[in-house]
């Protein structure tokens, strides 16, 4: 009884048409359809944020999206956070530098939020971190080295705007 | 868990989500933000032939001043109330229970005609409505009615809305100078619903407060205002609440694995105390 649907969006820059269900959620159809395997599906209500995207720059819980209802919309999962060479960015590499990922289950919704989160220039406190991180849900590293992390990138990402300020290269 | 294929619809505008409504003869639900119905899709509780989509539809969606009040569309986000400057200016309290919702994600995406149509109990939205005596514009095709907060909401997840009316709009009253606002909740983690939620606003004079509205959520089937407690602080002072506020009469909590109902009840009085101060205080110093 369901029609397919034909959707379009762009998927970390690449323009992807595909006709599924309609009733696929947005998860769904990255993984299921379009072959987008680093959003996660785990708890299925919007609370662990380990299908967290961008969609057109804005974090939501791709589980309970349906991907008919973003048509047209530009989707960044974490592997279109890296540069078009595979470099990574600024908060990608921070993660890797404090370790912060365990399983990895979470760390691709991690870093979506924490893009999003730091993606207004704030310098935020450890305490302020972890109030805004409270939608994704890690079971291995208790949080620690994933605020280390969003730390250290966001002293990067400001000391790099102000040596810009000052002309002075990355 | 997957869910089961159904039909997809997309509406062109609210009228045209009415008439696809009456065409599906009471088997379609309406989606917005989503951030209500697809958990409950995802983990199995709803199962559905037909879903319209209203998501993209541009109407009543935004906040607009009028004559004494605040129009807010149906399908303005959160995430919208978090930050509209009307908002802040005229009626920071629904500001205030919008950052209480869900997490940055779920503010994203869900809509306040959602959360208001949804009516969980425990909702922020439905409780920040009835705490300010908003009224809910339904339409059916055309403005059909206009239902007050405290009469659409019916108990849980139940409201006043025929099945092929659409809330389009909700009217929330701007207040004069001289009001002070409260929002607290208490919650298991932050961005879970509440076990119970508090709303007050109140005016004051020389500090004695004139006026006051205090309402609850998450204490009864529905939002509930507490005219009782509303009569017991008339010309009480923020340092005065402890002892004028006995047990709140008129609650029905229920127990679950959140919490007893006997450990609502007590939430109740508590929250409301500390809501009609953190107003009264905020209404000293906007005077």
């Amino acid at each position: 009884m369901s029609a397919d649907l034909t959707t379009t969006l762009v998927v970390n820059g690449r323009t992807v048409t595909r006709t599924a269900g309609a009733h696929l959620s947005l998860l769904r159809w990255l993984r299921d359809v379009a072959d987008v395997l680093d959003p996660k599906y785990a708890c299925g209500e919007g609370v662990c944020g380990a299908c967290a995207v961008l969609v057109d720059g804005e974090p939501v819980s791709s589980c309970i999206v349906l991907a008919a209802q973003v048509d047209g919309a530009r989707v960044t999962t974490a592997a279109g956070l890296t540069g078009p060479g595979g470099e990574l960015s600024p908060l990608q590499r921070a993660f890797h530098e404090h370790h912060a990922a365990q399983c990895g289950f979470c760390t691709p919704g991690m870093l979506i939020c924490a893009t999003a989160m730091l993606a207004d220039g704030m310098t935020r406190t450890r305490d302020e971190i972890r109030h805004e991180l409270h939608g994704n849900l890690c079971r291995c590293t208790g949080y620690q080295q994933v605020v280390d992390a969003i730390e250290a990138a966001q002293g990067a990402a400001q000391g790099a705007a102000q040596g810009a300020a000052q002309g002075i290269p990355p | 868990m997957f869910v089961e294929p159904f039909r997809y619809e997309r509406a062109e505008s609210l009228s045209d989500a009415c008439a696809r409504l009456r065409d599906s003869g009471g088997t379609a639900k309406l989606v917005a933000g989503g951030q209500s119905l697809l958990p409950m899709m995802n983990l199995g509780l709803v199962e559905l032939d037909v879903l319209i989509d209203v998501s993209r539809v541009t109407e009543a969606r935004g906040v607009v001043e009028e004559e004494g009040y605040l129009r807010i569309g149906a399908l303005t986000r959160h995430r919208d109330l978090e930050t509209d400057p009307l908002v802040a200016r005229h009626q920071p309290l629904l500001a205030a229970a919008a950052r209480h919702v869900g997490n940055a994600r779920v503010r994203n995406r869900g809509t306040v005609g959602g959360s208001l149509a949804h009516a969980d109990p425990s909702a922020e939205l439905p409780l920040a409505m009835t705490c300010l005596g908003a009224e809910y514009e339904l339409i059916d095709g055309a403005l059909a009615r206009v239902v007050p907060a405290h009469e659409f909401h019916v108990s849980s997840f139940t409201t006043e809305l025929a099945d092929h009316e659409v809330l389009a709009s909700v009217r929330v009253p701007t207040l004069g100078p001289g009001w002070g606002w409260g929002f607290q909740e208490v919650s298991r983690r932050p961005g879970d619903f509440a076990i119970v939620a508090a709303a007050a606003l109140v005016r004051t004079a020389g500090g004695e407060m004139v006026e006051s509205r205090v309402a609850l959520g998450g204490a009864s089937d529905r939002p509930i205002r507490l005219g009782a407690v509303e009569a017991s602080v008339t010309g009480a002072r923020a340092e005065d609440l402890e002892a004028r506020i006995g047990p709140v009469e008129g609650l029905d909590p229920v127990t679950d694995t959140n919490a007893t109902a006997e450990h609502r009840r007590r939430l109740a009085r508590v929250l409301a105390v500390r809501v009609l101060a953190d107003a009264c205080r905020r209404a000293d110093e906007a005077a």
